[in-house]
């Protein structure tokens, strides 16, 4: 992680939506098969004629502080925010992931599929009510790559 | 009991903060409180185990950015007098009672103690007035974090592990291992709180305490304690230039997890033996 700022900070001190929601409606998991670190995500979501809604959001991680901040920055966004914006702020979290050093890709791409996994275990849900947690794993690489 | 056992592994959490808060004579008072209240926590577990009933070690954020020492003392005294209360769940009176007059004489020095302004949220990033560099400051600010969370977790593992085994040759080797990281947490936090960054450390994610192999952790765990080794190592090397004694903290820290990684190893030969 480079230049930490205040916020940055306060993020590591604090990060927002951390913990469990007690009989969620849907969990998601993120992990890296690398180092098996993951991040799971408890969503309790509201459907308002046909669209489901986020009205809350919360985060754990079995991994570094690089991912406490992402997943602390993300489930701010995504609190409140119907589904279909929800996808738009993962495609748009995935897209900026070129050109950002190894371990920050892999651990935002981690809280990324997380909340996709979540939102998709939801969909999966209401057509399956014993629907299991969903998993997705990322494609980021955490190893930091040796320059010759 | 379950509740008990979430609150009072919160009033442990918050004593601790409250020591590193505080610059007076106050600091050792709440350390030697804070362990009392964590010893509370592993009997109040012991009796969980003893009855069957499932429990975890899942509790609330604590929210802790004051800036006067009595507003975390008085939420403190709130939390002991509602802990207090609960002890009516607790069948084992001997330790109901044991707990609740601790509770009380806790209660009644922490509301005797002197209010301070407390500067562990300045966020002002600077230790025993050093001037690290802007790279050394970043770098020691994102170890603290890392590594006050990582002694956190592995005190609550290596206790998890304590808890439910009955293999002495083991539980010493646990035993050794959650004292010493307390030591660290405590160098850690207390470190945070002079660089005004303070912070709890995070929920644990059951996962990681109830494992299924204690040889997987054990190996993983083996593989965590060189990557640390290496990070004070670089740490040292960070701040050394403007100062020898961070440095030379850093380096002791490092020589500390030597003897770690050969402990674990003397739990795996142990492990390898029972199953030979």
């Amino acid at each position: 992680m480079t230049e930490l700022d205040q916020e940055i900070i306060d993020h590591m001190a604090n990060p927002k939506n951390y913990g469990s929601i007690e009989r969620p409606d849907a969990m998601g998991i993120g992990e890296n098969p690398e180092n098996g670190e993951k991040v799971i995500i408890h969503l309790r979501v509201k459907d308002e004629g046909g669209m489901p809604r986020i009205e809350d959001i919360k985060f754990q991680a079995i991994g570094c502080m690089t991912t406490v901040v992402a997943g602390s920055i993300i489930t701010g966004e995504a609190k409140g925010i119907d589904f279909e914006t929800g996808k738009e702020l993962i495609s748009v979290t995935l897209g900026m992931l070129d050109g950002v050093p190894a371990e920050e890709a892999a651990c935002s791409e981690m809280v990324a599929v997380s909340l996709q996994a979540a939102m998709d275990t939801y969909t999966a849900k209401k057509a399956d009510p014993d629907h299991g947690t969903i998993t997705y794993k990322i494609e980021n690489s955490c190893e930091v790559k040796e320059t010759p | 009991m379950k509740t008990l056992l979430i609150k009072t592994h919160e009033v442990w959490l918050e004593t601790m903060m409250a020591a590193f808060m505080s610059q007076t004579n106050s600091r050792q008072t709440l350390y030697e409180f804070s362990d009392i209240l964590w010893r509370h926590f592993t009997w109040i577990e012991h009796e969980l185990i003893q009855s069957g009933d499932p429990y975890d070690y899942d509790r609330d954020t604590i929210p802790i950015k004051v800036t006067h020492l009595r507003d975390v003392l008085s939420n403190l005294s709130r939390r002991l007098s509602e802990i207090d209360l609960q002890l009516i769940v607790c069948t084992n009176r001997d330790l109901a009672h044991r707990i609740s007059t601790d509770l009380r004489y806790i209660e009644g020095v922490i509301s005797r103690m002197s209010n301070e302004v407390v500067t562990a949220f300045d966020a002002s990033r600077t230790i025993d007035r050093i001037a690290l560099t802007q790279e050394a400051t970043d770098a020691l600010t994102l170890f603290l974090f890392e590594e006050s969370y990582k002694e956190y977790e592995l005190i609550m593992i290596y206790n998890y592990l304590k808890a439910h085994s009955d293999d002495a040759f083991l539980n010493r080797i646990f035993q050794i291992l959650i004292d010493e990281s307390f030591f660290h947490l405590r160098s850690f936090g207390s470190m945070m709180a002079e660089m005004g960054i303070l912070g709890v450390p995070r929920v644990i994610h059951k996962s990681l305490y109830q494992v299924e192999s204690v040889e997987q952790f054990l190996r993983d765990g083996i593989e965590e304690e060189i990557a640390a080794k290496q990070q004070c190592l670089d740490l040292s090397a960070a701040v050394s230039k403007e100062s020898k004694e961070l440095a030379a903290f850093f380096d002791f820290i490092n020589f500390q997890e030597d003897y770690h990684v050969s402990l674990m190893r003397e739990a795996l030969d142990h492990y390898a033996q029972m199953k030979a």
